[in-house]
């Protein structure tokens, strides 16, 4: 059992790293060049506009002034208006919109990488050296290999340009308009009861997931197998195969419990490396996450947002690894002590 | 009517080639190169030619019509960042606020003239403008529109007085109306009359920018956010805006007081990366697009399913030399033989692939007061020799150019016209080595007048030569006794003029020319002050962008424009 000490403990810890986070990155966008009043005043601004421009948004304030003045806004979560993004608006709400986005699509392709990722591991471990074995491991080496950047564009060219099966950008068809209830496009979609608009959010969506997928799967297999063969070579194993237990019950009995813990901590990392990846994802095939919100925001020094953003990402990063955390502690309770 | 899209339809190896660069510009834009899409600040109705993130929508074959609603389908490259005029200068953002709003006056679709909108009457004297407004005109709200809306949008905009005045008001508050307008009456319900602060020749025109429609007076004193909501008298009224998703869906306003629209419905999709945009358009999952570049517009050409339209556009490309700062370029033979030694044909001919023409002026060809008697300079490395030594400058000098990274409407490609820049003048003794940024990096240096020269460029706001002229070489601050330019910190500079250039004789042109109302007598004072430009040479003039939009031919009753719109209530789609 997780004792609340270890959880509020890890809870705790997230204060500094936030802490840390935002100072890096006030740091990084006050260090960069480009004035935001300048941008948001636009070409046709005099210097009194843009004057007044910087003035209002205290971007004439001391440093120091704003700094504190933005710590204030972390620690409420409140992170002021979007300069540039989606004027006027909300970072907060923004961010409320574009989360669901990134986060159905990371688990989509989280869940993709289990689900292809697990099997073939525990296969390639039980058929250590065979064809099956090396055939695994040089596809999950491809996998690791090709980044998201590449197999993307590569995918759409093949399946979108060639074939001509699949959209190769955005998450619905162009005529279909759904309520946003969750922000989940595959649950709006069935909560509207509108079968075609799910449909078309799945067939938008495959690709992406699938490029995602990859990668995940990859590494998956890659850490099953080790940590499978590791397991499997164990005396305990060999005890329980001497009683008499078949390979398949010895193997899912006893064996997986022990081999998923370090796979639990790489899903954890991976999650969060996920989430990097759907920047990459998002931009390729133009889904409007915070991946795409993040990438836009720097592109157009809109402060707020690109402050915002970053510190959703360490927030969901941080949450979890301290799941993962968790989840470890259940399956061995010696990680706590 | 949309055609479903379910079977591939017919694909060439150019098509599929096109839909290859979808790899490289995804990185590109991910590197931090994303364009901005149309934020370019002009008014027109489209392109600015640059790239944005990427993407495109294959064949994804469930378009969802379901045979009864006819729908126009536009592709662009960004999606609105607000849906507010007063909130922006973006003219992404103008596409589809002209849709819902009307001006009281209007640009003639495709042509720079001035037609009726919410005004059937108007008259300029002297700092006196009088407008009779039209009746039976309804807002999207359901209210009448009447005098009172125009001064509440007045007031929104630019009054700090006004309950309702708007704080994030954009630079077209003062730019467009406040800085001319003194007074605005209402004698009548239908008749506006409007005191201004100087004779000023070009107010009408400003009157028919996107930023001085007319918002609804109850919505602007309500509780309406009208950055989510259009409250205008258009022929569309917003049905869905989709920031989740970048698109916007709009339906004809059946109240309209004009001829209602040929379509029920327009919808304003988002991809952002050209080529993928102009695959889609030849898929038939778009109907009209823009922001097209020479490469995309290669993947329409000879698709037989769409086709490339172009426009004369309003705009001008163009290096400025800043005087401020570089002691060289304070000699007029320095500027003449760099403008000399710069080829500029081949720029255009080569770079830009012709869908640009050779600038020679200021004032762009659409425009009434382009001189026609000017040409461009031509490509001349020994006279541009000859005058750098007889200017002392004869065993050349160094300067930095800089330069923004993405494609904009007026240069398509800023970075190889910067290279042939250097190359051209490394043949007269002129090093020049190229500072490239970032667009917001690239605004905030030049608008401090950091840089030695710089690319630059402008898309016109209201189609009058004042806002080429008086804008950009006009310094509109106190200019020492015999010196044709200021100091960058003069106070009250327009950093505009990025070249710092003011020179007293077209000074006077040009203000003269902002008070003269007879038409014929402005347009000879506006040839006047481009021969001076010309000769002068306080920029190398580089090119004039033509605006180009993809057309399914599905679509007729479509007309490119350069100012104003897109029109896309008069369009029918098959």
């Amino acid at each position: 059992m997780v004792s609340k000490r270890f959880v509020l403990k890890r809870l705790l810890m997230l204060f500094p790293v936030l802490f840390g986070v935002a100072t890096v990155v006030f740091a990084i966008l006050h260090l960069s060049p480009g004035d935001p009043a300048v941008v948001i005043a636009g070409e046709r601004a005099s210097q009194e506009f843009v004057n007044q421009v910087r003035a209002d948004l205290g971007l004439d304030d001391p440093l120091w002034q704003q700094y504190v003045r933005f710590l204030g806004e972390v620690a409420t979560f409140d992170f002021g208006q979007s300069y540039q993004v989606n004027r006027g608006v909300a970072v907060s709400q923004i961010l409320t919109d574009r989360l669901p986005i990134t986060i159905e699509l990371a688990l989509l392709g989280q869940f993709a990488g289990l689900l292809f990722g697990l099997p073939l591991g525990i296969l390639s471990a039980v058929k250590q050296d065979t064809w099956t074995d090396h055939l695994s491991r040089v596809g999950a080496l491809s996998g690791i290999s090709i980044p998201i950047y590449w197999s993307g564009p590569l995918l759409i060219l093949l399946f979108a340009q060639f074939l001509g099966v699949l959209p190769t950008s955005g998450r619905i068809g162009s005529a279909y308009f759904v309520e946003p209830v969750t922000g989940l496009i595959l649950v709006d979609t069935l909560l509207a009861g509108n079968l075609a608009a799910f449909q078309s959010a799945v067939i938008h969506l495959l690709l992406p997931v699938v490029v995602l997928g990859i990668y995940q799967m990859a590494l998956l297999s890659r850490m099953m197998r080790s940590s499978m063969v590791e397991v499997i070579r164990q005396d305990y194993m060999r005890t329980a195969r001497a009683k008499g237990q078949g390979s398949k019950i010895t193997v899912m009995k006893h064996g997986l419990r022990n081999a998923f813990i370090p796979v639990i901590t790489v899903i954890g990392i991976q999650f969060g490396s996920l989430l990097g990846g759907a920047v990459l994802t998002e931009t390729v095939f133009e889904i409007n996450g915070i991946g795409t919100l993040l990438v836009d925001a720097i592109n157009r020094s809109d402060y707020p947002v690109v402050q915002g953003t970053v510190l959703v990402f360490a927030v969901l990063y941080t949450l979890v690894n301290l799941g993962v955390d968790l989840t470890y502690s259940v399956l061995d309770p010696r990680i706590e002590q | 009517m949309s055609p479903d899209t379910t079977e591939t339809s017919r694909r060439s190896f150019l098509q599929r080639a096109g839909g290859a660069t979808v790899a490289t510009a995804s990185v590109a834009s991910l590197a931090g190169c994303g364009g901005d899409a149309g934020d370019g600040s002009d008014g027109s109705d489209g392109s600015d030619g640059s790239d944005g993130s990427d993407g495109s929508d294959g064949s994804d074959g469930d378009d969802g019509s379901d045979g009864t609603t006819t729908t126009l389908r536009y592709g662009r490259g960004a999606h609105s960042s607000t849906l507010d005029p007063q909130n922006t200068t973006s003219g992404e953002v103008a596409k589809v606020t002209n849709q819902a709003y009307e001006g009281l006056i209007a640009f003639q679709p495709g042509e720079a003239s001035l037609t009726e909108s919410l005004a059937t009457d108007w008259s300029l004297d002297g700092d006196s403008v009088t407008l009779t407004l039209r009746e039976g005109v309804s807002f999207h709200d359901g209210s009448e529109f009447t005098a009172d809306d125009f001064i509440a949008t007045y007031r929104r905009f630019v009054d700090d007085d006004y309950e309702y005045n708007f704080e994030d008001a954009s630079v077209y508050g003062p730019f467009t109306l406040g800085n001319w307008i003194d007074s605005i009456e209402a004698p009548s319900d239908y008749e506006l009359s409007i005191t201004l602060t100087q004779t000023y020749a070009p107010f009408l025109r400003n009157l028919a920018m996107f930023a001085a429609v007319v918002i609804s007076q109850d919505a602007i004193e309500g509780d309406t956010n009208l950055g989510e909501e259009m409250v205008g008298t258009g022929p569309f009224q917003l049905e869905t805006l989709d920031d989740a998703n970048n698109r916007i869906q709009l339906t004809a306003f059946d109240d309209y007081w004009g001829e209602a629209p040929n379509v029920d419905e327009v919808l304003f999709l988002t991809r952002g990366q050209n080529s993928t945009r102009a695959q889609a358009l030849v898929e038939e999952e778009l109907d009209i697009i823009d922001g097209l570049d020479p490469d995309s517009m290669q993947i329409i050409e000879g698709s037989g399913t769409a086709e490339n339209r172009t426009a004369t556009g309003i705009n001008i490309g163009y290096m400025a030399f800043n005087l401020s700062r570089i002691e060289a370029f304070r000699d007029r033979r320095v500027r003449r033989a760099i403008s000399y030694a710069i080829d500029t044909q081949a720029i255009v001919e080569n770079i830009y692939s012709g869908i640009a023409t050779q600038a020679d002026q200021p004032i762009p060809p659409a425009l009434f007061g382009h001189n026609e008697d000017v040409s461009p300079y031509e490509h001349d490395p020994e006279q541009a020799q000859s005058l750098l030594e007889e200017a002392g400058y004869g065993d050349g000098f160094s300067f930095s150019l800089t330069t923004f990274q993405n494609p904009r409407g007026y240069n398509p490609a800023p970075l190889p016209t910067a290279q042939t820049i250097r190359s051209n003048l490394s043949e007269v003794g002129i090093d020049v080595s190229i500072d490239d940024r970032q667009f917001s990096d690239y605004l905030t240096y030049t608008s401090q007048g950091n840089h030695d020269a710089t690319l630059a460029g402008w898309d016109t706001d209201n189609a009058d030569p004042d806002n080429f002229c008086y804008v950009l070489l006009h310094p509109q601050t106190d200019v020492p006794d015999g010196q044709d330019w200021v100091s960058w910190d003069t106070e009250g500079f327009n950093t505009s003029n990025n070249a710092a250039w003011a020179n007293s004789e077209y000074m006077g042109v040009v203000e003269e020319a902002q008070q003269t109302t007879n038409q014929e007598a402005r347009a000879e004072l506006y040839r006047e002050a481009a021969q001076i430009a010309h000769d002068e040479a306080p920029w190398v003039f580089i090119d004039y962008a033509d605006e180009v939009r993809g057309v399914s031919n599905g679509v007729s009753n479509y007309t490119v424009a350069a100012i104003g719109g897109p029109y896309l209530e008069a369009v029918e789609v098959e």
